[in-house]
């Protein structure tokens, strides 16, 4: 499904991921867990298709195609979501009308017919429902006045909507109290159909508790340094990233 | 004499065409006062950022446009539509509870013109009052709406000067709008004065699109006791476009509230000058607006809030935020509170920014195109101040029209 080769990415002229090589067969959850500025967030980014971020070498492929040069709408319309660490606030415009027009776009986009107003509402209610989110929050402005944990909610209900193939979660944890993060979890196994593939970027073990990923992949100075299964989110949950930095230096 | 008085201070329409002026002595006024004060320059503190150079260029030709159409309005109304300046309808046929006449030349004359359009600042005044055509007053009892279109069509190269006075009776109740859409290539150069009775309400909606004009407008409110005026302008800009609105909230429990969206492009140039007086306490007002502008466009907002002395227990908030679309264009705002009175409330904020990339990114990697996220960024910002209209049917009508343009 996505297969990352010696990838190079710059951000303001500095080189944050420095050769980076991962592989995401179909239906798998990868787990990316690493210290601070190891390069995590700007995996995330660069796979969604942030402008300010460079692509300088490597390739990134998706389902066979080369994604370095689709723009971010198209990466989505493709299969491709990610679950922003810090979901942005849009003021004015309204949290339901936004989404489905983010799905309608991605559908007219793959030649599928429109959701209409009604059945788009159905789907939006049951994701609701499942992540204990206020129907309110349809008619308020997208994340705005939104609480820390109800914006992380958001984004796995715009997932459950999307239904994208791969889908990102940039430490959608954090910040998570443990029944939201209980929360979130169930969200994103509902969505584990054995063809859906995840990357989950995270600094602590804990989500792992409850998603059961198929493999653990360390990443330091925006290299992949070790994978493993899930002992290996275990083993680092004892033991920190310190030696990873100490090998590093 | 200037450049502007030649072009502009000429023969007016009536007499030039029947040789008669019924309003001889008040134009004369309006013309010496005119050229004693003379045209606002960029030295002239309320016209430093708007000059006047698109008017000097112009030549005014008096002909004939050609009849211009309305579109279908969200509610039903009184429709006053004045086509090139001239009412389209007979003021006999309206119905009862909106009263339209001539305005006497004895009423006119007992105006304190210098206390009210000052001198230099004021002169588009007083050139309205040397060269109206007609002086309408409109009189309102009971529960209305009423339209007042004013159009013109793309042969448009004369200059106009449209005068009313809207007085709005005892506890009536009042839904306006004014819709304006200049194509052509002339001035048009308005005074309206709405008086809000005691009780009364007034919801007013200001819907302005024109290409090429030069427009020029005046709107002073008088709001009496206990009596709310809440006007809303969606403004399209034009070449030029000066408003200078006056809300005097003058009677204890009145309310005065403007919000305006400015959305402009090319090379247009919009000036809103509002002033929202408290003249005695106990009384509210909020002001909000928003400019977007894009292209080499240019925007000035100067927005005043001043309590007068006695007026303790006023409470006003001014906010203005803004979007610059593009690197050529300028937007220059001017919030002020002149306060005289001790206890009061009275905030201003103003902000000037540009669109967001975070928003834009995000609104992407959900599958919107970037003119998409665009479009929908911008109808976010430009829609709040809309949201102030009251009247569902009209608010959607506006949405709808700013849907079609971003």
């Amino acid at each position: 499904m996505l297969k990352i080769k010696d990838l190079h990415v710059s951000v303001d002229d500095q080189e944050i991921l420095k050769g980076l090589s991962l592989e995401v067969g179909e239906g798998e959850l990868h787990a990316v867990m690493g210290p601070n500025g190891s390069g995590k967030s700007t995996l995330g980014y660069t796979l969604a298709g942030r402008e300010d971020y460079e692509v300088t070498s490597g390739s990134i492929e998706f389902e066979g195609e080369d994604m370095v040069e689709m723009e971010p709408n198209e990466r989505a319309a493709a299969g491709v979501f990610l679950a922003f660490q810090y979901p942005v606030e849009i003021p004015g415009v309204n949290n339901a009308y936004f989404l489905r027009a983010a799905l309608n776009a991605q559908r007219k986009a793959r030649g599928e017919e429109e959701v209409d107003g009604v059945n788009f509402l159905k789907m939006v209610r049951a994701s609701l429902t499942e992540l204990e989110m206020d129907e309110s929050l349809l008619k308020r402005a997208v994340n705005e006045g939104f609480s820390g944990g109800e914006k992380k909610r958001n984004e796995i209900v715009q997932m459950a909507v999307l239904q994208p193939k791969l889908a990102i979660l940039d430490e959608t944890d954090s910040g998570l109290d443990i029944d939201a993060l209980k929360l979130v979890a169930d969200g994103i196994n509902r969505l584990r159909d054995g063809k859906r593939s995840f990357v989950v970027i995270t600094h602590y073990q804990r989500l792992l508790d409850y998603l059961t990923p198929d493999k653990v992949h360390v990443l330091s100075d925006g290299r992949i340094v070790e994978s493993g299964g899930p002992e290996l989110a275990h083993r680092l949950e004892a033991e920190g990233y310190g030696h990873l930095e100490r090998a590093s230096a | 004499m200037s450049v502007l008085a030649e072009k502009l201070v000429t023969e007016t329409a009536a007499k030039a065409h029947s040789g008669a002026d019924d309003h001889q002595s008040i134009h004369d006024w309006g013309r010496q006062r005119l050229m004693q004060h003379g045209f606002p320059d960029l030295k002239t503190e309320e016209w430093k950022y708007t000059p006047l150079r698109v008017l000097e260029k112009r030549e005014f030709q008096d002909q004939p446009g050609t009849a211009t159409t309305l579109p279908s309005w969200p509610v039903e109304g009184v429709v006053l539509h004045f086509d090139h300046g001239i009412l389209s309808i007979d003021p006999a046929t309206l119905p009862e509870g909106v009263k339209l006449t001539p305005t006497p030349s004895d009423a006119l004359n007992k105006k304190d013109y210098d206390q009210i359009y000052g001198q230099r600042e004021g002169a588009f005044a007083w050139l309205n009052l040397a060269q109206f055509q007609q002086a309408w007053h409109l009189e309102i009892t009971g529960e209305q709406t009423v339209i007042i279109a004013t159009t013109t069509s793309g042969a448009f190269e004369a200059q106009v000067h449209p005068r009313m006075v809207i007085d709005i009776a005892s506890n009536a109740s009042l839904n306006l709008i004014e819709y304006q859409r200049d194509l052509g290539q002339g001035l048009i150069n308005g005074t309206c004065e709405i008086n809000v009775a005691e009780g009364a309400k007034v919801e007013h909606l200001i819907c302005r699109q024109n290409t090429e004009s030069v427009w020029i407008q005046r709107t002073d409110v008088d709001v009496a006791k206990d009596a709310d005026y809440r006007v809303v302008a969606f403004d399209q800009g034009g070449r030029l476009t000066r408003h200078d609105l006056k809300v005097h909230v003058k009677g204890s429990g009145a309310n005065g509230e403007i919000d305006g969206l400015v959305l402009l492009n090319g090379r247009q140039h919009v000036d809103w000058h509002t002033e929202i007086a408290h003249c005695v306490g106990q009384t509210n007002s909020r002001e909000a607006f928003r400019f977007l502008a894009d292209g080499s466009s240019v925007g000035v907002l100067n927005g005043r809030i001043h309590i007068h002395a006695d007026s303790d227990d006023s409470h006003s908030d001014l906010n203005t935020a803004n979007l610059l679309l593009s690197d050529d264009a300028r937007i220059n705002i001017k919030p002020e509170l002149e306060i005289y009175s001790e206890e009061v409330t009275a905030s201003h904020g103003a902000t000037i920014g540009q669109l967001d990339d975070r928003s834009l990114f995000y609104m992407q990697s959900r599958g919107l195109s970037e003119a998409e996220s665009l479009a929908l960024l911008k109808y976010g910002f430009a829609a709040e101040p809309m949201m102030q209209i009251q009247t569902p049917e009209i608010r959607d009508w506006v949405l709808g029209q700013l849907k079609e343009v971003l």
